[in-house]
């Protein structure tokens, strides 16, 4: 014990009680990183507040034909972020445009967001892709970067997300990692998501309604619990929505003035 | 040399040798062959000749950027200012001369005080301009003749006698070019590239070959390009970086940045990244002797005071990333949206450069209560989807796409959207060619949300096809 310097002296007494300090350097932490909630308050409370917003999450989609409800949650969260003049820039390779499209600014300003904020960057492969994500994360002019790949791609691993997370901790940035029909494989991203497409709340005449998706959280680093849930996207309020977990049941409760398919119509 | 010259195979150009035996160029290349039976002839190839010529003319670009072709074999530089580097002109000449002769090329160069003037010399290889005979002139077969027939055979001739006479005995353009010949009207050349609003230059005495030594050159002459730029309140655009090899060769490097900038050190960052991309690294071979760094295009870039308090703008930080993106990757693969004034939809929006002067598009704002009527994604080129639908013209009640079945749950529409006849090429008429759409927004079964539609409707062609153009959220 006289071996050890003297200015150690405040981790002797956290050795002592190794949880408690645990839990409270956790919570400091915590406290330093804004979260973003996601605005669906059973999602909100399970995640104890949102998702870390200076940090790497993963979305998966459930099976091939999800890889664009991952693609749709990711850009959506990215939305709730609060209003700047940093972009959001979407990154992907020329494999992921043919295979899935190219995004459709009308659309996007149909669900509420602003397409003149968006930068495109296509890539030929996949390593320029993370290196161009990397630099749109550390250049500090993004509010968010969205990565998308598709299939097993053995370049993101471990190290690679490491290296995105941690430029995204140190910039502040909000980077999503969208991994479309990929098998999921350790990575360093702060959280971990599946996401389906879900049946919407039909629309008076049978039309389809609003974003819905089934969304499940498989690994959270801050030790969250994994959960599933079923959201909606709101595009006049930018934010989600708890859905019933039955597409059909909202659309018996229509005339009534609370519940989800209330404010849905609003 | 042979080419073809009105149905014969003529000599278009013989080497030194031959001219010994008493070949001339326009010889019959029978007739040649019958002097010269073992003659070793090759096809002319004027586009060569012209590829080669431009060639020399990069590696001229290292005395003066003012430099012209003079086809089929001649070169025009405007070396005014550019003397002093050499010493004075003839010095110039000296080593211009000394290069080419080291590749093998035979040249002739001449000065002069016009463009027409020098190259009148050096055709004719005279000393002075007086002594370069009438056909100069370029007036053609008649009025060479007539001239000589005068008595005038040359410039020298032709200076002393009054112009009023001769112009209306031949023509305006005679007396016109006589005046260039005479250095009394000065014609600019027009460069091959426009001219550099700014430019500096290093010489070496010693060819440098390693990268490092490049590239601090390069800061070198970016930082007093930066200082001329901040002197005339300007930012460049483009920055062109010619390294001229001891052999003669000439290699360029471009950048171009999204907004005026003049910031060496962000542009060594972009020059590293352009350095990085390039397919072929760059062959210093034996080394550079002049490394020059040129802006072709600058724009106004107005002072600003850096205070203590100011944060780092955002927006500056985001051009200086597309810009390093841009060099990276290539300006058409960083891109922004763009409207376009059309109701097909895969025409009214298309993607163009993040770096090209982007206009502030206001898209539309989304109306409450309603769902996204436009798929966040669309696809470049409609799927083809095999549809089962209740009846003819009727919606859709399961889909096939990529080797799956989609059963339809919801379905709205159709939303008709008539081609635009306009565009076509033969204007309105029934059938010919553009189809109507119509589209369905549906969900399948297991709450995917897609953009399918019906292309021709039923009077418009025998059998529609179905397409699945874009995916909802």
């Amino acid at each position: 014990m006289n071996k050890k310097p003297n200015h150690i002296q405040p981790t002797l007494s956290a050795g002592a009680f190794p949880s408690v300090h645990g839990m409270w350097k956790q919570h400091q932490s915590d406290a330093a990183q804004s979260l973003l909630p996601t605005g669906a308050p059973y999602v909100d409370e399970r995640l104890r507040g949102g998702i870390t917003q200076a940090g790497l999450h993963e979305f998966f989609g459930g099976a091939k034909a999800d890889s664009h409800a991952a693609a749709a949650f990711a850009l959506l969260l990215a939305w709730r972020l609060p209003e700047s003049d940093a972009g959001i820039f979407w990154i992907s390779g020329d494999k992921e445009r043919q295979t899935s499209g190219r995004l459709y600014p009308y659309g996007l300003s149909a669900m509420g967001g602003d397409p003149a904020r968006m930068l495109l960057v296509q890539t030929a492969d996949l390593r320029d892709a993370l290196r161009a994500a990397a630099d749109a994360i550390r250049s500090k002019a993004a509010s968010a970067v969205i990565l998308e790949t598709h299939g097993n791609a053995r370049l993101v691993d471990l190290t690679s997300t490491r290296r995105l997370a941690l430029a995204a901790a140190e910039a502040g940035v909000l980077a999503l990692l969208v991994r479309g029909d990929a098998v999921p494989m350790p990575s360093a991203a702060r959280t971990r998501w599946r996401i389906c497409s879900a049946p919407s709340a039909p629309l008076p005449g049978n039309a389809p309604g609003l974003p819905t998706f089934d969304i499940s959280l498989l690994r959270h680093r801050g030790g969250t619990a994994p959960f599933a849930a079923r959201v909606t996207w709101d595009h006049a309020t930018r934010s989600f929505f708890d859905a019933p977990l039955s597409g059909g049941l909202s659309a018996i409760v229509t005339d009534t003035e609370t519940g989800p398919a209330a404010r849905q119509r609003a | 040399m042979v080419e073809k010259q009105r149905g014969a195979m003529r000599l278009a150009a013989c080497d030194p040798a031959a001219h010994a035996l008493g070949l001339t160029a326009g010889m019959a290349l029978a007739d040649a062959r019958a002097r010269v039976p073992d003659l070793a002839v090759f096809d002319h190839d004027p586009v060569a000749d012209l590829n080669l010529l431009g060639w020399i003319a990069d590696g001229c670009e290292r005395y003066t950027p003012a430099c012209m072709l003079d086809p089929p074999q001649g070169l025009l530089l405007d070396i005014t200012g550019c003397e002093h580097v050499f010493g004075d002109a003839a010095r110039l000449a000296q080593d211009l001369h000394a290069r080419l002769s080291r590749h093998g090329f035979t040249c002739r160069i001449a000065l002069g005080g016009t463009p027409d003037s020098a190259q009148a010399k050096a055709r004719y290889a005279a000393r002075a301009i007086s002594d370069v005979p009438v056909e100069a002139l370029d007036g053609g077969d008649k009025v060479h003749k007539a001239l000589r027939r005068a008595g005038l055979r040359s410039i020298g001739d032709l200076a002393a006698r009054p112009r009023k006479p001769l112009a209306a005995r031949f023509g305006k353009a005679v007396v016109v070019r006589l005046a260039r010949l005479l250095e009394e009207e000065d014609p600019r050349i027009t460069p091959r590239r426009s001219l550099p609003i700014i430019h500096v230059a290093q010489n070496f005495a010693e060819p440098i070959s390693r990268t490092n030594d490049v590239l601090a050159t390069i800061e070198m002459l970016a930082g007093s390009a930066a200082l001329q730029l901040q002197e005339r309140g300007q930012g460049g655009r483009r920055f062109e970086i010619r390294l001229f090899r001891s052999d003669g060769h000439v290699a360029r490097l471009a950048v171009d940045t999204g907004t005026p900038t003049r910031d060496a050190a962000l542009l060594m960052r972009l020059i590293r990244e352009r350095i990085d991309a390039l397919s072929d690294p760059l062959d210093p071979g034996f080394g550079y002797d002049l490394i020059r760094l040129e802006v072709p295009l600058a724009e106004v870039l107005a002072n600003v005071q850096v205070g203590l308090e100011t944060k780092i703008d955002t927006n500056a930080a985001a051009a200086a990333l597309i810009d390093r993106l841009s060099v990276r990757l290539g300006a058409e693969r960083v891109r922004q949206f763009h409207a376009r004034q059309s109701h097909i939809p895969e025409r009214a929006a298309l993607e163009r450069a993040a770096q090209s002067d982007a206009r502030k598009v206001d898209w539309p704002k989304p109306v409450p209560g309603e769902p996204a009527m436009r798929p966040f994604r669309l696809f470049e080129t409609p799927q083809p989807i095999e549809v089962t639908a209740g009846f003819p013209e009727g919606e859709p009640r399961s889909f096939r796409w990529r080797r799956h079945v989609h059963r339809v749950t919801r379905v709205e529409g159709p939303e008709r959207i008539s081609p635009e006849w306009w565009r076509h090429p033969r204007g309105y008429a029934p059938g010919n060619g553009s189809l109507t759409r119509d589209y369905y927004r549906v969900e399948d079964n297991e709450g995917r949300r897609f953009w399918l539609f019906r292309r021709g409707l039923y009077d418009e062609i025998e059998r529609p096809l179905w397409y699945l153009h874009g995916i909802f959220a």
